[in-house]
């Protein structure tokens, strides 16, 4: 019998050779049209556009829907869903003691604005190395739908309850904290939201990406503010993006009086096509003044923020080894006994 | 009886304490002497009263021991609340010119220096420190050569001039005692040896050094502070990567963050603190991430008396964190234990992959005790366990984690460990209940079958604890009048109560305990079984070692002894409290601290 040669197509793959496929993580067990999900395919995408190698990845997590997110992309990369709030903590640890890995960090309004502000703001201070996702809904899915601290006030749950106490604008808190590159972004923006994530793995320090994400079973209701259809009809995006990674030739030109060039750490270029004439993200003091306007008006300003690609990051900071301390070998792990005996002498 | 000598040195905080005591400290140890120092201070910056006590011997100095030889009151408060206390043979120095003199008991000698005659005390705000120094070291033998070394280097930071003024005015003090002043019956004796004074919160620091720690962070809380100075001061010779967190809940998970990358971390605290920590040290169990966390107790509840002792967290770390899970706890016995304790416990916990708790307290933190070099060991072996840092010989496939399971279902509990990074070796970490694989059993899929395999795998691993650490052995006469049974930093003041107890004809022997979680509970009972009246000592209120070896064991000894003051026990105030039980009068004793401190 004659044999006809089958040709399996080749999937296309990436500039370290990997496919799509292989960023990929488990089936989602989160409710059928959460934005969580949406969020999950452009992380999906923007690794696998930047050739990212999914064994460096850390994706540490914190408690809630959101914080099962990582389950579901990347299951190539190494998971650690850490207590309630905590996360920010045992990402520092970890990327001190690794700072060859790569950290992307996903969690919620609840596990960043609730219980986890403290450890949140610390974070930011320190300027660590890391992509901050915050998955932004308002409200507590887990536990059955209550008010977050980035709801609005006055927008209102399904069960009428109003929420009585303004939002704390996790943006703001980032920029004026330390994080050098903070944007705000909405899950169903998947154009937005994709050139974001891409500049984010090429910036050198905090990313803080609080991205809007509706909860269609407790908080997609008239009424509230985190709605698909509040955002839609509410989101101010400051400019358009276009990310440049710095493997790819630059083919189109832009016009200097329209769109600002930011230049990444790894040479990329991050362009900022301004849709309001003066905003400029590399000012910190005016990116604060227009977020507050912005809360002033009832606006959902999306966009990068704020970008700074010159501050050093927490760990060139501290001067650190350039092999990761938990590769070090046996012989070098501790101080040697005439160290000791020296310190000793000290003490007699 | 041990031949010691104590100097008490009293005054405000800020009136320059510690510099007279560091000057002794050193002047003891160079001689060769050991030396135990204990410092009773409050909890602020400028006033109050401060008391350091050092006592100097020949012998090991275990203790603060029960009487002053030399008290030194640097002003009224001081000379008021402590001279009464002084027996015969003992002498007060104090500044003729701003103190008065109490009554005294019969044989105490009253050492007036009139200080603005003997210096010029516009000059020097602490003349009247450097005099008695100088006085005291006549009394007790000792040459001025020693002092004179021992002042240049303490000021030679300050300059020449400084060092001569203070050289001078301790001649002054030293000539002045010479014909003024009887000199004590004991002259301090030389040794050939030669001791380094160290702290239990540089000890433990140290060791950590010593195990390989590579990560250490915390947040400053008395106690517990002396650890994180040394780690900080030390950072960059030992190549530790240390860090101050913005409360303990930061450092605790900082600290398992680190750990879970691949280096051995450690944090230290006290009991406040600790309490932040707990839901942290349950994420360490449940990942299966070995972290060291040292509680410096403190006198609480809350925040309590911050500068005072107790032994008053242990069930608080008993029952750290909510669930079951397999846990190491340990109790330096003393100031050099506190350095070995360190490697040993970093071995279990690499070893079995759980949370360590090292139970020290104020007296053994801050603390003093002569120590020689050679008894601690520089270079502990260190066994990190079953830890996979590179991708060698394992899964082919990068692609995916092939066989590697990290939470594979062993004999001994126990799962090789990989680190993030090691290609073939990707898991899920996870605080939430998960299969052999890392992947959640808590949600979507929960298991009954597979929950119930999880724990038992866990919890398999205390068996193994168990039998990698030794039983506790009884110490002194087999056949003893009384038993003193204790844990931790008591061990060096039952132990000279003994001595004190066999001297008066009870025979005493000692069952100290180390190792708590896992307690060896049938060892214990079967060393105690023979005992003819055992009491439990313990720096607590409710007795928290008595309830847990009865919770554990079912036994109950005949009598306790607490103290929850917030100072150490004193020998005396076992040797009592065991004759009174002896009695039959008792069985429950709390002795007094004669001390206002």
């Amino acid at each position: 019998m004659a044999t006809t040669p089958t040709s399996t197509p080749v999937p296309k793959t990436n500039r370290i050779g990997l496919s799509i496929a292989e960023y990929k993580g488990g089936k989602t067990t989160l409710c059928a049209g959460c934005g969580h999900n949406a969020i999950s395919e452009r992380i999906i995408d923007a690794m696998y556009e930047m050739g990212v190698s999914p064994e460096r990845v850390i994706k540490p997590s914190g408690i809630g829907c959101s914080s099962k997110a990582p389950a579901y992309f990347m299951s190539r990369s190494h998971s650690f869903n850490a207590v309630h709030g905590r996360m920010p903590s045992v990402a520092t640890g970890a990327m001190l003691a690794n700072r060859n890995l790569i950290a992307l960090g996903v969690s919620g309004d609840g596990d960043t604005a609730s219980i986890g502000i403290g450890q949140f703001v610390h974070l930011m201070r320190r300027n660590l190395p890391i992509i901050y996702i915050i998955e932004d809904n308002g409200v507590y899915g887990l536990t059955k739908g209550q008010f977050s601290a980035t709801a609005d006030l006055g927008s209102k749950l399904k069960t009428g309850v109003i929420n009585d106490l303004p939002p704390i604008d996790t943006c703001v808190l980032a920029i004026q904290l330390g994080a050098t590159f903070v944007g705000r972004s909405f899950s169903g923006d998947k154009r937005q939201l994709h050139s974001m994530l891409k500049a984010a793995v090429a910036h050198n320090g905090t990313v803080m990406l609080d991205i809007v994400s509706p909860c269609v079973t407790f908080n997609d209701h008239e009424g509230s503010t985190k709605s698909y259809k509040y955002m839609k009809d509410h989101e101010e995006p400051l400019q358009d993006i276009n990310f440049v990674p710095v493997f790819e030739e630059i083919n189109v030109e832009y016009d200097p009086g329209t769109t600002v060039e930011v230049t990444m750490h790894d040479g990329s270029r991050l362009r900022l096509r301004k849709l309001e004439e003066d905003y400029d993200a590399t000012d910190k003091i005016l990116a604060v003044k227009r977020l507050a306007e912005g809360h002033a008006k009832g606006e959902v300003l999306t966009g990068v923020f704020y970008v700074n690609t010159q501050a050093p990051n927490f760990i060139e900071m501290l001067n650190m080894t350039d092999n990761p301390l938990t590769t070090l070998p046996e012989s070098v792990v501790r101080p040697g006994r005439e160290v000791l005996e020296q310190v000793m002498e000290e003490l007699r | 009886m041990r031949q010691t000598f104590a100097i008490g040195i009293g005054g405000a905080a800020g009136q320059g304490v510690a510099t007279p005591g560091d000057i002794f400290a050193k002047i003891f140890s160079r001689r060769g002497l050991h030396l135990n120092a204990y410092n009773a201070y409050q909890s602020i910056i400028r006033g109050g009263h401060t008391f350091l006590t050092i006592r100097a011997g020949p012998e090991k100095v275990t203790n603060m021991g029960d009487c002053i030889d030399l008290l030194i009151p640097l002003n009224q408060d001081s000379m008021n609340r402590h001279l009464a206390l002084l027996s015969t043979g003992a002498a007060c120095i104090y500044n003729a010119d701003t103190i008065k003199p109490g009554a005294t008991g019969d044989g105490v000698q009253l050492c007036p220096l009139p200080v603005s005659k003997l210096a010029d005390i516009t000059r020097n705000k602490v003349a009247q420190n450097t005099l008695a120094i100088g006085a005291g070291l006549n009394m007790m033998g000792i040459s001025f050569q020693a002092l004179e070394n021992a002042l240049t280097e303490q000021f030679k930071k300050k300059g020449e001039a400084v060092v001569t003024e203070n050289v001078g005015i301790a001649r002054a003090g030293y000539d002045h005692a010479a014909s003024k002043f009887k000199p004590f019956a004991w002259p301090l004796p030389m040794t050939e040896n030669r001791y380094a004074v160290l702290s239990g919160n540089i000890a433990m620091a140290m060791g950590g050094a010593a195990a390989g720690v590579k990560f250490y962070c915390a947040y400053p809380m008395s106690p517990s502070t002396g650890v994180l100075h040394w780690m900080a001061a030390h950072a960059r010779k030992a190549g530790i990567m240390v860090r101050q967190v913005e409360d303990e809940i930061g450092v605790v998970n900082m600290a398992i963050g680190a750990a879970h990358a691949g280096v051995r971390a450690m944090c230290a605290t006290s009991g406040g603190g600790f309490a932040l920590m707990s839901e942290g040290l349950g994420m360490s169990a449940m990942m299966e991430t070995p972290v060291v966390v040292i509680d410096c107790q403190r006198a609480g509840p809350s925040t309590g008396v911050p500068t005072k002792t107790e032994q008053g967290d242990l069930w608080q770390m008993l029952g750290a964190a909510f669930g079951d899970y397999p846990r190491v706890i340990a109790s330096p016995l003393d100031i050099g234990d506190c350095f070995k304790i360190i490697p040993e416990m970093f071995n279990l916990v690499d070893r079995f992959q759980c949370p360590g708790m090292v139970l020290c307290d104020l007296l053994l933190s801050e603390g003093r005790l002569s120590v020689d070099p050679k008894d601690l060991g520089f270079t502990p072996v260190i066994d990190r366990g079953e830890l996979i840092t590179t991708a060698n010989g394992t899964p082919s496939s990068p692609a995916t984690s092939g066989d590697y399971r990290r939470y594979e279902i062993t004999e001994s509990g126990i799962s090789p460990r990989a680190i993030p990074g090691v290609p073939g070796h990707v898991h899920t970490a996870a605080t939430d209940e998960h299969d052999e694989d890392g992947v959640l059993i808590s949600d979507e899929f929960t298991n009954t079958v597979k929950r119930r395999a999880m724990m038992e795998k866990r919890m398999r691993k205390v068996t193994g604890i168990e039998a990698a650490i030794p039983p506790p052995a009884l110490w002194g006469p087999r056949n003893a009048d009384v038993t003193l049974i204790g844990w931790g930093s008591t061990s060096g003041v039952i132990e000279e109560a003994c001595e004190i107890l066999s001297e008066q004809g009870i025979s005493a022997n000692q069952l100290q305990i180390r190792w708590l979680v896992p307690l060896h509970g049938e060892a214990i009972v079967e060393i105690l079984k023979g005992a003819r009246h055992t009491i439990i000592v313990e720096n607590n209120y409710s007795g928290q070692f008595a309830r847990y070896l009865r919770s554990e064991s079912s036994y109950v000894p005949n009598g306790y002894i607490r103290k929850y003051d917030g100072e150490p026990f004193m020998p005396h105030h076992i040797v009592e409290a065991v004759k009174e039980q002896l009695t039959g009068k008792t069985t429950l004793s709390v002795p007094a601290h004669e001390i206002m401190v």
